[in-house]
């Protein structure tokens, strides 16, 4: 096993995939003081710095695309140390993290948390980066409250998580902001401060829709703009000036190209199922949310009296929804229309694959699932999750995308297709 | 699957379904195309009322309902179309103006196109999505 001597103030960048022991002295790293005997793993695609806090010895094992490397000076700006000093003086509520992609904003509120705790505050992280969220699985925005050091967000412990249903926030953005709101209310329950990272979404209607109506609702005491090249002033317009600290960009950070992120974003699903079973839920019970499907008046498909395997029919102010065994004669749908208004259709099977996310009746996920199977005969919906107890389903959210279980994202649903 | 949160996926379906509804049709297509600019110039904000309208812009009739004055497109026998304002209307026969006409027959395997006689060349890709965004690249289901 290499190891490494370190003098106080040395610095080196780890790139996963690593694993390292420090066996003498003590190292921060991400801002997170680490002593004798401390072990800590970073995966493939994601990089950390190290510095020593006095003299030190560090060994290392290399995997795939592991390296390590001694750097002259530090990476991280001074105006960050600078912020991060107030932050820990005046002990704001909320601060919101916000800049373009591969900027580093999870490193950030990383250093951030791992700073404050060093300091005896109890710092909770909020990853609303659904694309690539390190607390909690993709698709859903985590909340974690640190108790330990952590050298990348993922390690924190998630304490709370909302599904927004994609692995982006586009057409997907009430969710966003209905999530975002609720987990920094449950997460100023559990921490001193909050401190929400979010997504590089910035440009554009959408965009700067996503973050304005973010900080609305939010209303963050202190808004932290990291920035290459004033990229963010537009956004930095709508806030008071007395809460925006700009700091720029730490000059080691690594940018991950699309197939990398899809890559990242499926082992980490992979990961999550790995301990998956399947749970079969009462939909007699269990209430299906975020869709149509079970929120109209039931109708006895014998008494439909048309040539078509329907094997679930309700009646809803928009029209009707039916449930095929396959796809029926345009007649038939007429014949439908003519009496109920609108027919939407779902095709049995069709659910196979969908992304959910599971809560109890407080609204907190429990987890997320992939539909194995509705039988909608019997009520009956079965779910591979690793979520145990079927008792404390309450509810049922329905996404939009298809998930293998081993991570692979194999396509999107229409909205509106349940 | 999450509810639609807004009508323009709707908007979007229904210009797909009238585009195939009017295939090899660039007359009715044209009509669709400019009503279309125009009620999204006029209410962007209401996507759902675009929808409502836009099949009206193109209606199937009779021919023994057609009056004087109205713009129509005439799907003839032989494959050709024909557009134009009715300015007569005859027990045998109707009279056009302002009128077009398109032969949107099928070409032969190889067709001999002069150089000199291009203005313009376009080149059509059908699978943008593989080659811009491999990772959204699904299998069809």
């Amino acid at each position: 096993m290499p190891e490494l001597k370190l003098k106080r103030g040395d610095v080196v960048m780890l790139e996963g995939q690593l694993s390292l022991e420090v066996r003498e002295g003590e190292v921060l790293i991400s801002g997170g003081l680490r002593g004798k005997g401390s072990r800590t793993v970073i995966p493939r695609a994601k990089s950390v710095p190290l510095e020593a806090e006095g003299d030190a010895l560090v060994a290392y094992t290399l995997g795939q695309d592991g390296k390590v490397e001694q750097l002259s000076k530090r990476t991280i700006p001074r105006e960050w140390d600078a912020l991060i000093s107030e932050v820990i003086q005046q002990r704001p509520k909320k601060i919101l993290v916000m800049g373009s992609v591969d900027v580093g904003k999870s490193f950030f509120t990383t250093y951030l948390a791992n700073t404050m705790l060093r300091h005896g505050l109890r710092p909770g992280a909020i990853d609303s980066d659904v694309g690539q969220s390190d607390v909690g699985p993709p698709a859903t925005m985590g909340l974690g409250i640190l108790k330990q050091p952590v050298a990348q967000l993922y390690e924190v412990p998630l304490s709370s998580a909302y599904f927004v249903g994609s692995m982006s926030p586009s057409e997907h953005m009430l969710e966003f902001v209905v999530g975002v709101k609720w987990l920094v209310e449950h997460g100023l329950k559990k921490a001193d401060s909050v401190i929400v990272n979010t997504p590089g979404w910035i440009f554009g209607g959408p965009g700067r829709s996503l973050q304005l109506y973010t900080l609305e609702t939010i209303d963050p005491d202190i808004v932290v703009a990291i920035q290459r090249e004033g990229e963010l002033e537009h956004l930095l317009s709508s806030v008071p000036r007395a809460r925006v600290r700009r700091l720029p960009v730490s000059k080691k950070v690594r940018s991950r190209s699309s197939g990398e992120r899809a890559s990242l974003r499926a082992m980490t699903l992979g990961k999550y199922f790995e301990d998956a079973g399947k749970l079969v839920l009462n939909l007699r019970k269990v209430r299906l949310k975020r869709c149509y499907l079970h929120t109209g008046r039931p109708i006895d498909v014998g008494t439909l009296g048309v040539k078509a395997q329907i094997v679930h029919a309700e009646q809803m102010p928009e029209g009707m929804l039916i449930v095929i065994k396959r796809r029926v004669d345009k007649s038939v749908i007429q014949e439908l229309e003519a009496r109920f208004g609108h027919v939407r259709t779902i095709i049995q099977g069709s659910e196979r694959n969908m992304m959910v996310g599971l809560t109890n009746d407080a609204n907190e996920m429990l987890g997320i699932g992939i539909i194995e199977r509705i039988d909608y005969e019997r009520g009956r919906m079965v779910v591979l999750t690793p979520v145990k107890n079927a008792d404390e389903v309450a509810a049922v959210q329905f996404g939009s995308m298809r998930i293998k279980p081993d991570g692979e994202e194999i396509g999107t649903i229409r909205q509106g297709t349940f | 699957m999450t509810l639609e949160q807004s009508e323009y996926q709707k908007l979007v379906e229904r210009i797909i379904e009238l585009l195939e509804r009017h295939r090899g049709d660039p007359n009715a297509r044209e009509a669709i195309l400019s009503e279309l600019r125009t009620l999204y110039k006029k209410i962007p904000i209401y996507p759902g009322i675009i929808t409502e309208l836009l099949p009206k812009v193109v209606q199937s009739t009779e021919m023994d309902k057609l009056k004087e004055g109205e713009e129509v497109v005439l799907v003839l026998r032989n494959g050709c179309i024909v557009s134009g304002k009715v300015v007569e209307i005859g027990p045998s026969e109707i009279k056009l103006v302002e009128g077009k006409r398109l032969d949107v027959s099928s070409l032969a395997e190889k067709v001999p196109v002069r150089r000199e006689d291009v203005r313009e060349a376009k080149v059509i890709s059908r699978v943008v999505l593989e080659k811009e965004w491999p990772s959204l690249d699904f299998e069809e289901e």
